[in-house]
Formats: structure tokens, C-alpha cells, sequence
């Protein structure tokens, strides 16, 4: 009797498992990959603003690692947009359809985030930290209100 | 075997005649006169405030398809989007022939907090006058002396192209009946200056409202459910709730709440760009720093 339990408790365990295998797929992994990396940066973030905000006093290597973070989790940017990842197979996405009927501008507007990144990368002291953030902070806000849709 | 009688059929296309009579009376637009207008010297720099406060440059910009367009001056045509078509915002710089160089104050007033275009047409309340209407006119007529300080912009209005357009602006009208409250803003005594100051933005020129409250199937808002959010105008999402931001962890205060609106992602507050926002945060970071403060403080304090 038990053993039988045991039996029809794993057969309905490989069902699950063969169903969830089922429904996920290849957009929900682009999907999962773009929003961790978007976590990323909104970490990052949580480091970097109370500097800017000077609620925290500068400290550059803390604003090194954290951007070598953010960096490492995004690193695979350019595999998570493909056209057959508009909508996830189980996953929800904020991202708008313009992402892909606006190529060109929403490379524009990830190569703007690049670029500023570039130059918060580069600087060496308070002063001009805090003058290269604001042009990453403008980046991720010109991004959003192209491509992302509310909440 | 005849269907109706001659005398059935007389009867019905009576009531069918009064039926429509009431309608087009009811529907009638019904704008203020020059008298209805208070006399006011007319304060610009109070009118940039107000402008910025009321997001116009949000939708009356320039569309991208306008080149050598100045995207700081409110000279219209970019699209806006609506379930019932799209709408190209006209024209508000002072160029006689396609702004508003010639409309006289009463004019402006009358679209501004009645929806009543200048040929005494209703205008379709994309255009937010819902909101408008609880403006102090006097305020309006400072807006109204902000755009003549503008350089005027040659750019003809482009037509929506509405169905049954009569008809459907007519509709308006018998929608405004209830649709449209033309009380001003009240100030609350229980409450500080600065709370009443941000009231008063937040649901007169403000407009936030429009989308943060959500409306019934007769795009009525639901004012038992202010502020409570809802689906997104456009189609895509849904525009957030207002209601209790610190007791949910949104924001830790109200300051915090006012550096969101000011700064928005500049200092890492993630969620005021999408779905339009990002427009009003860049309006709003025009406003002096008090008139923000006070937004917050109102918002901060909605249950």
C-alpha cells in the first residue's frame, strides 16, 4: 500500500516536472537573464546613489565592485533579445514591442547606458563621479520611457 | 399582415424625434462668457509654473516627424494614442494662423476648463479640462500669458479623423453631464498651506487622476477608488496605485517621495519613466522645489 503511494506520488512528480519543462522555454531563459540583470543594475544602484546623494561618503573601490557586478550579470546582453522573445512562454516581460519595430533606437538608447557606464568606469574621484552619474542615471531613464511599459 | 399600424409608426417616430431633441439639447455645449472671466493682470512667470505643473508640453510637442521642430515649444502634432483614435495635440504657440495667437481669453478658458473648442465644438477629453476645470481661472489665464511670451511656430493642425465625429462630439457633451465637475479646488482648514498647495496640483493642473484613478465602463472615474490605479490608458500595463506609498515600502517619507518626482532615475528611482511618467517627472522637475514638496506631502497622505 505504501509502496504504491510511493509510486503513483513519483509518477505525478515526473508529470509536474515534465509539464513545467513543457511551458518553459528558450523567450522565458531571455527573459530570466534580462531581468537579472536589470536587478543588477537597480543594486548597483542602491550602492551608488546614497554616494551621489552624499547620505554615504565616496568610496571608490566599493563603486568599482559594484559596477564589476552589474557588468558580470549583464554580460550576455546581446543573446536575450532575439525576435522570438517579445512575450515569455510562462514569464511576464515589461518590455514594449518598439524594442523590436525601433531596432535602431533601442540600440542607440543601450549603447547611451554603455557609454555612460564608460565614463563612471573612468572616474577617479568624488567630483567626477559624481558627474559621470548622472548622465547613466538620464541613460536608464531614456531607455525606459521608450521600451519599457508600465507596470 | 402589416408590422405597425400607421398609427404605431406615427407614435415611434415622435418619440424617436423627441428622443433625439433631448439629446441634441442635453448634449448642447455650454461655455462661459467673457463675464464669467474675473479680471486679473495676468502673471507669466506664475503661468510657466502652472504649464509645467500641467504637463503640456507632454503631448502638445512636436512629433518626430517634424524635423526642424523645437521640441521645447508646445507647437503640437506628436501622436497620442486612444482606444477611440489617435489624436495629434494642436498648436499652442501665438502664430495667428495655426496656434493660438487670436483666440481671445474667454476662448482659452472655455477649452482649457469646459472642453469647449474655439468654433464651440466639444473637445474629446483626451484633452484632460476634467481636471482643468478645478483650476483657479486665474491660474489658466497665467498659462494663457506663458504661451504669448512663446515665439510662434507655423504648424497646422493635423486632423484625428474620429468616427461619426459629430456625433461623437456631441456625445461628449451629454458625457460632461456627468463627466465633468466644474467646482474649484477648496482649500481644507485642518490642513497645512503646503498639503492644500499640493492638493490643488495634484488633482487641478496636475491631472494625475487621469490615469492613477480608474474609470468605469462609461469612462467615468470611480471616485470611491481615487488614486487607487488601474489599466493603463494607452493599452500596455498598468499605472500604479497612489494610495498608502510609505505604508507599503514604496517610499520611505515624503521627502522621498518628492526626490523621486524631482530627480527620477538621475538618482536611481527606477519607476517613474515608463508608461508616460517618465514625461510627467521631467515636467515636474521644472517646479520649484516647494511645489514638489508639496505634491509629495499630498500624495504621501492618501489612505
Amino acid at each position: 500500500m505504501t509502496k504504491r503511494l510511493i509510486h503513483v506520488f513519483a509518477a505525478g512528480c515526473l508529470l509536474v516536472l515534465g509539464a513545467s519543462a513543457a511551458l518553459a522555454g528558450p523567450a522565458d531563459d531571455a527573459i530570466k537573464g534580462r531581468q537579472a540583470c536589470m536587478k543588477g543594475n537597480g543594486a548597483m544602484m542602491k550602492v551608488l546613489v546614497p554616494m551621489v546623494k552624499g547620505e554615504k561618503p565616496y568610496d571608490a573601490a566599493a563603486v568599482k565592485a559594484a559596477i564589476d557586478e552589474t557588468e558580470k550579470g549583464c554580460a550576455d546582453w546581446a543573446k536575450w533579445w532575439g525576435p522570438d522573445t517579445q512575450k515569455g512562454e510562462t514569464l511576464k516581460t515589461e518590455a514594449k514591442a518598439e524594442i523590436w519595430s525601433d531596432a535602431k533606437g533601442f540600440e542607440a538608447a543601450g549603447m547611451a547606458y554603455v557609454n555612460a557606464m564608460g565614463a563612471l568606469k573612468a572616474s577617479t574621484d568624488e567630483a567626477s563621479f559624481k558627474a559621470a552619474f548622472g548622465p547613466v542615471g538620464g541613460a536608464c531613464k531614456g531607455c525606459h520611457e521608450k521600451f519599457r511599459q508600465a507596470d | 399582415m402589416k408590422l405597425l399600424s400607421k398609427r404605431t409608426f406615427s407614435a415611434l417616430a415622435l418619440l424617436a424625434v423627441l428622443g433625439l431633441g433631448t439629446f441634441w439639447s442635453i448634449s448642447a455645449p455650454r461655455p462661459l462668457s467673457a463675464s464669467d472671466i474675473p479680471a486679473h493682470t495676468p502673471d507669466a512667470a506664475n503661468g510657466k509654473i502652472l504649464f509645467n505643473a500641467a504637463g503640456c508640453a507632454s503631448c502638445h510637442k512636436p512629433g518626430a516627424d517634424q524635423a526642424n521642430a523645437d521640441a521645447s515649444l508646445p507647437s503640437g502634432g506628436a501622436p497620442f494614442k486612444t482606444p477611440i483614435g489617435t489624436f495629434y495635440p494642436p498648436n499652442l504657440t501665438p502664430d495667428p494662423k495655426t496656434g493660438i495667437g487670436t483666440w481671445t481669453d474667454v476662448q482659452f478658458v472655455n477649452a482649457v476648463q469646459r472642453g469647449i473648442g474655439p468654433d464651440g465644438e466639444h473637445l474629446i477629453p483626451a484633452f484632460p479640462y476634467t481636471s482643468y476645470a478645478h483650476m483657479k481661472t486665474e491660474d489658466v489665464l497665467d498659462i494663457r500669458a506663458y504661451l504669448a511670451t512663446l515665439p510662434a511656430v507655423e504648424a497646422p493642425e493635423k486632423k484625428a479623423g474620429l468616427p461619426l465625429e459629430v456625433l461623437l462630439r456631441r456625445g461628449v457633451g451629454a458625457w460632461k453631464l456627468a463627466g465633468l465637475d466644474t467646482t474649484q479646488w477648496k482649500d481644507d482648514p485642518t490642513q497645512s498651506a503646503s498639503w492644500n498647495r499640493g492638493g490643488y496640483l495634484v488633482n487641478g493642473p496636475g491631472h494625475c487622476n487621469e490615469c492613477h484613478t480608474p474609470r468605469n465602463a462609461l469612462m467615468l472615474q470611480d471616485d470611491g477608488q481615487k488614486f487607487s490605479g488601474g489599466p493603463h490608458p494607452g493599452g500596455e500595463g498598468k499605472v500604479p496605485s497612489l494610495r498608502n506609498l510609505i505604508g507599503r515600502g514604496k517610499y520611505k517619507d515624503a521627502a522621498d517621495l518628492a526626490s523621486a518626482l524631482a530627480n527620477g532615475e538621475l538618482m536611481g528611482y527606477e519607476n517613474l519613466s515608463s508608461g508616460g511618467m517618465g514625461e510627467v517627472q521631467t515636467n515636474l522637475s521644472k517646479l520649484p522645489e516647494a511645489d514638489v514638496a508639496a505634491i509629495a506631502e499630498y500624495i504621501t497622505s492618501l489612505k
